[in-house]
């Protein structure tokens, strides 16, 4: 019969005593609320004369490009199964909800988020609204989809189709390569 | 003073914010998230560079407010919650002063900044001297234009608000903003440290 082992995250997380930094896996993280996420996405809205919601999925799938790229690196993470599963496990471990790579392909995919930090963080703070919110996610999809299939980032588009922001019970993510 | 901050920064420092089987971390009252350092100063950097100088002012603006708002509703979160009752709360012995530098302390615990009270006013002004803080790793790539510890500023205005700006509101519509900062020094722009004057704001 087959063995499996299933790969699961490892966190190393790290307090510098002498400049009070908190690390995870070797890079520097920090606690922020829902106000601060919130009103980090209303910012880039309403810089929208300078791009500001491209501006800001792009930090986004950068950063969650280069973060995931260096951990399935430093631990040779080469199954694309792994890879969607540590995906999906980071996700969840730095609080930004619960999101499922249902499928990813080479041209296309689709994501779904049964939970989110951002959404959620919205609603609390503002109320519903039709119009997505998750540029945040929308960066770290679109990251995701490149690693898997060995592209530079910029790759790939994320487009929402439902939001739980808008009163969905989840969100709905479809990928497509640009 | 009774504040150890050494204590508070080794005991607070081990306080761990785990996510459940949700992905959801519900803590002091809000939803948190721990997100690498590099995404929000890449952001805030893209964002302030890509503005004129006209409206560099207005961008700033927001940023702070950002921070400022984080640092009222979570500050309030961190100072009523069961590890600040067991870490800081006996140390508390006059309010709200010991409570500021207990506040700063768990603020250095959690990775904000390695920053400390130097001067305190009650109700009239506060100096803040931060010694490391992840806004300021932007000096990596050259001295910064301006002083952009928005965060900073934002969370060293809202912990007076808590302090001498009336009882927490969690609409925000008291107590927040009866403070504001100045950022008088940075790292960023070259200086040893970072600092922030807190005043009343002007009525």
């Amino acid at each position: 019969m087959p063995i499996f082992k299933q790969v699961v995250m490892t966190f190393d997380k790290r307090f510098d005593t002498r400049t009070c930094r908190h690390s995870l896996n070797g890079e520097n993280y920090v606690l922020h609320c829902h106000h601060f996420t919130t009103l980090y996405s209303q910012l880039a809205e309403d810089a929208k004369d300078f791009g500001g919601v491209k501006m800001l999925r792009e930090t986004a799938e950068d950063s969650f490009y280069n973060t995931l790229k260096r951990y399935y690196a430093d631990n040779n993470i080469t199954n694309p199964t792994d890879k969607v599963r540590i995906a999906e496990e980071y996700y969840s471990c730095i609080g930004l909800g619960k999101i499922s790579f249902a499928s990813v392909g080479e041209v296309s995919g689709h994501v779904v988020l049964s939970r989110s930090h951002v959404d959620e963080g919205w609603i609390k703070k503002f109320g519903k609204r039709e119009q997505p919110v998750n540029y945040i996610t929308h960066g770290y999809v679109t990251a995701v989809f490149s690693l898997l299939n060995d592209q530079s980032v910029r790759s790939f588009t994320a487009t929402e189709v439902k939001s739980i922001v808008a009163g969905a019970p989840e969100s709905e993510i479809q990928v497509y390569k640009n | 003073m009774a504040i150890n901050r050494k204590k508070i920064i080794a005991d607070m420092s081990k306080v761990s914010v785990l996510c459940g089987s949700t992905g959801m971390i519900d803590a002091f009252g809000v939803l948190v998230n721990q997100l690498p350092t590099s995404f929000w100063n890449n952001f805030a950097s893209k964002l302030t560079h890509s503005v004129s100088e006209e409206l560099y002012p207005a961008a700033k603006t927001l940023l702070v407010n950002a921070g400022h708002e984080c640092g009222y509703h979570t500050g309030y979160g961190i100072i009523t919650s069961e590890e600040w009752k067991a870490v800081v709360g006996p140390m508390v012995e006059k309010q709200p002063e010991d409570i500021l530098h207990g506040a700063f302390a768990v603020f250095s615990a959690w990775g904000w900044a390695k920053c400390e009270v130097v001067e305190l006013v009650p109700g009239k002004k506060m100096v803040v001297r931060a010694y490391d803080y992840y806004e300021s790793d932007i000096v990596r790539h050259g001295r910064a234009k301006h002083m952009s510890a928005y965060m900073l500023q934002g969370v060293c205005a809202a912990f007076m608000d808590l302090a001498y700006g009336g009882p927490y509101d969690p609409t925000g519509k008291t107590g927040l903003n009866t403070f504001e900062c100045e950022q008088t020094k940075g790292i960023e722009v070259g200086d040893d440290y970072g600092e922030f004057v807190v005043t009343p704001v002007a009525k």
